[in-house]
């Protein structure tokens, strides 16, 4: 990736630098029938402090790996995961531990994430328990009411209490958001955090979101299936496709005008731009992502890429692995710090802005 | 006459000593070639309305008022000997999760060659041999593909498989409970292109049923919007949701609720509030209009007298109150 450490001075603080990271998992039969699969195969970027960056691709693309791997709940193969001046790729014991205390992570399923035997209060109060912090009961207590305040369960007090089985979805979610706050952490890792609600406690929960990181500066990195959710919460947008961001660009900047054939694919469906002049349906993409543990050989996407057929099927697209490159370079000013954020594609003929 | 007509029906389940009404007094209809999308919440009862077209309720529901006629064929009060060769044949269906109906340790192919067995036991073997690669064609399935286990497939492939069996003996109507629920973005878009050509090339009226208004107004021509049992504004895509780049002109505050609830790419930058608190329980009595307690709009006459069907323009109508005070 070519965002470089001279562009950081028009740049807030970076809460979390990622780089070249590589997760293999061995894979299955013997001998040559073993191929590793490769689930992220090379993977940067940065999160500025009170920055949403959300990660946008399909399940099996690697996305929630890259979110267990920032996290260390499973080990990178390599590449470097900066946060707070240290790599917490080769953190092990106490300093690990005290490095994740400014990383919290939300996950799907607010259902299976909570202990049912837990009240709220226990719940919110472990994290405090495990890395020891609240001198006195009472300073614990009130870090825990101050917790389920953030995330808008009211009244704190009765809430805190109630068993999960006693909540609705979105008011479980709330609890893991509080828990996750109780860190005053520098940033959240949401992992497709309202996948499983209904409809309608999907917005308070994102709108929840969005709020903590007006008022205490949190930064998110936010993982989703869906395109147009990510457009209106994040600042800026990575599209995850095999293991790999082939795009990667400030939220309206990338639906405006993407640049990778892939992000136009999810583009159109999502925006139910795939329709013909007859009213029909046009298949946006043909095929099946293929399996991580076959990668193709040159751009990964062109055996399913409408422009690479378009083109004429260039050789380039077989044999060469096209790396992100700028496609707009970060404007120089001191306001907006995402909107102007650099546009990058991973694609031979995605062409540089003049 | 309509392919299939619906009207005034109510579906009751026993639960515990009382009894609870999923779909009460609901009419639709469906002309020869049309889709229709049926849309709302989970336990608006769209599912049971789905299930009662082929009488495929669960053991504690009954039809407690109404009538079904398929191409003229009253439903209700069929034996079990008619619908059976109505079934498949007639009307067909893929239900909620049917990726995951398949026979595990059966090859794909050989499941729907039984699927036509069973329905058509006078089909010569070769025949239905042919039919099958006639049907994984059709629903993009390479012939190499064929003999396949189920497990050796994606999601998509083992619904385009799904889709395959329910056209097996060439069905009119074909019922489509939430098609693309569970798969991803790009192999959603795939079936409902798939499910959009099928009804041109092999002239298939469809019903479809999701949570999902985008996919229901990808595929279908008319739409039905069902809240707590009712329905509560129907019309075509075009009169509910605009034309392609128009706003929507849904008239229901409910449906203008779920139009909200999902951002619009080619619309506004903004989350919309959503919609607080739960559909009611519809094993206790509601006075007024269902969605009162919801309603943004609500007025003291919402919570006392059932709101009248309004027609907004030919074809388009809603169940409102707001509606009548600006029509008055």
């Amino acid at each position: 990736m070519s965002v470089t450490a001279e562009q950081s001075e028009t740049t807030r603080a970076r809460v979390l630098e990622v780089r070249d990271l590589v997760v293999r998992f061995a894979g299955r039969g013997k001998g040559r029938r073993a191929r590793a699969v490769r689930a992220v195969d090379g993977v940067s970027f940065d999160i500025e402090q009170g920055e949403i960056l959300a990660l946008v691709g399909e399940s099996g693309c690697g996305k929630s790996t890259i979110a267990l791997a920032v996290m260390r709940l499973l080990e990178p193969t390599s590449g470097r995961i900066i946060s707070g001046g240290e790599n917490l790729a080769t953190l092990r014991g106490g300093a690990l531990r005290q490095a994740r205390r400014r990383i919290q992570m939300i996950f799907q399923d607010p259902f299976g994430s909570l202990n049912s035997r837990q009240t709220v209060f226990d719940t919110v109060a472990e994290p405090l328990v495990i890395h020891k912090l609240g001198a006195t009961p009472e300073e614990r207590r009130s870090m825990v009411m101050d917790a389920l305040e953030l995330a808008h369960l009211r009244p704190p007090e009765r809430l805190a209490q109630s068993y999960p089985h006693e909540l609705s979805g979105g008011q479980r979610q709330r609890v893991a958001i509080a828990s996750a706050m109780v860190m005053r952490p520098e940033l959240v890792i949401a992992d497709e955090p309202v996948s499983m609600l209904d409809v309608s406690a999907r917005a308070g929960i994102l709108r929840l979101m969005m709020d903590l990181r007006d008022q205490l500066g949190t930064s998110y990195l936010f993982i989703t299936h869906d395109l147009a959710v990510a457009w209106v919460v994040a600042d800026r947008i990575a599209v995850v496709y095999l293991g790999r961001i082939v795009e990667i660009g400030p939220a309206t900047r990338l639906v405006e005008r993407p640049a990778h054939p892939y992000t136009a694919a999810l583009l159109s469906v999502s925006s139910g731009d795939d329709v013909g002049p007859d009213g029909e349906l046009i298949e946006a993409l043909p095929g099946e992502t293929p399996s991580a543990s076959n990668v193709p050989e040159g751009c990964r996407f062109h055996p399913r890429c409408p422009r690479y057929i378009e083109l004429g099927k260039p050789e380039q697209c077989r044999s060469v692995d096209p790396q992100l490159h700028v496609i707009r370079p970060r404007t120089t000013t001191n306001e907006d710090t995402s909107a102007l954020s650099p546009h990058e594609a991973a694609c031979h003929f995605s062409s540089e802005e003049s | 006459m309509s392919l299939l007509e619906i009207d005034n029906l109510s579906v009751d389940y026993r639960v515990g000593t009382g009894s609870l009404r999923a779909v009460d007094h609901v009419s639709l209809r469906i002309e020869a070639g049309e889709a229709l999308g049926v849309v709302g919440e989970s336990g608006c009862g769209k599912t049971s309305l789905g299930l009662s077209v082929p009488m495929l309720l669960p053991g504690n529901a009954t039809i407690s008022s109404g009538s079904i006629k398929l191409a003229d064929h009253e439903l209700v009060g069929m034996n079990e000997a008619q619908l059976n060769r109505l079934r498949w044949t007639a009307v067909a269906f893929v239900f909620q999760g049917a990726m995951n109906a398949l026979n595990p340790v059966q090859r794909v192919d050989r499941q729907i060659l039984e699927a036509i067995s069973a329905h058509d036991s006078h089909a010569a073997k070769e025949e239905s041999s042919q039919r099958v690669l006639e049907l994984l064609d059709l629903v993009g399935i390479a012939p190499a593909r064929a003999k396949s286990y189920p497990h050796e497939f994606s999601g998509g492939m083992r619904q385009r498989a799904m889709i395959a069996m329910a056209l097996a003996c060439r069905p009119s109507l074909l019922i489509a409970d939430e098609p693309t629920t569970a798969l991803d973005v790009i192999s959603q878009a795939q079936i409902l292109a798939l499910l959009s050509s099928l009804r041109r090339s092999e002239d298939l009226s469809v019903l479809m049923i999701s949570h999902d208004l985008s996919a229901i107004k990808r595929v279908c021509d008319r739409i039905v919007v069902m809240y707590a049992g009712v329905v509560v504004e129907t019309g075509t895509t075009e009169q509910v949701l605009g034309r392609r780049g128009e706003s929507a002109l849904a008239a229901h505050p409910y449906t203008q609720a779920l139009i909200g609830a999902h951002p619009d790419l080619r619309g506004e930058r903004v989350l919309a509030p959503g919609l607080a608190g739960h559909p009611p329980d519809l094993s206790k009595p509601i006075t007024g209009c269902r969605f009162a307690d919801r309603c943004p709009s609500a007025m003291s006459v919402c919570r006392e007298i059932v709101p009248p069907t309004v027609t907004i323009s030919e074809g388009h109508t809603a169940s409102c109150h707001l509606l009548k005070k600006v029509g008055a």
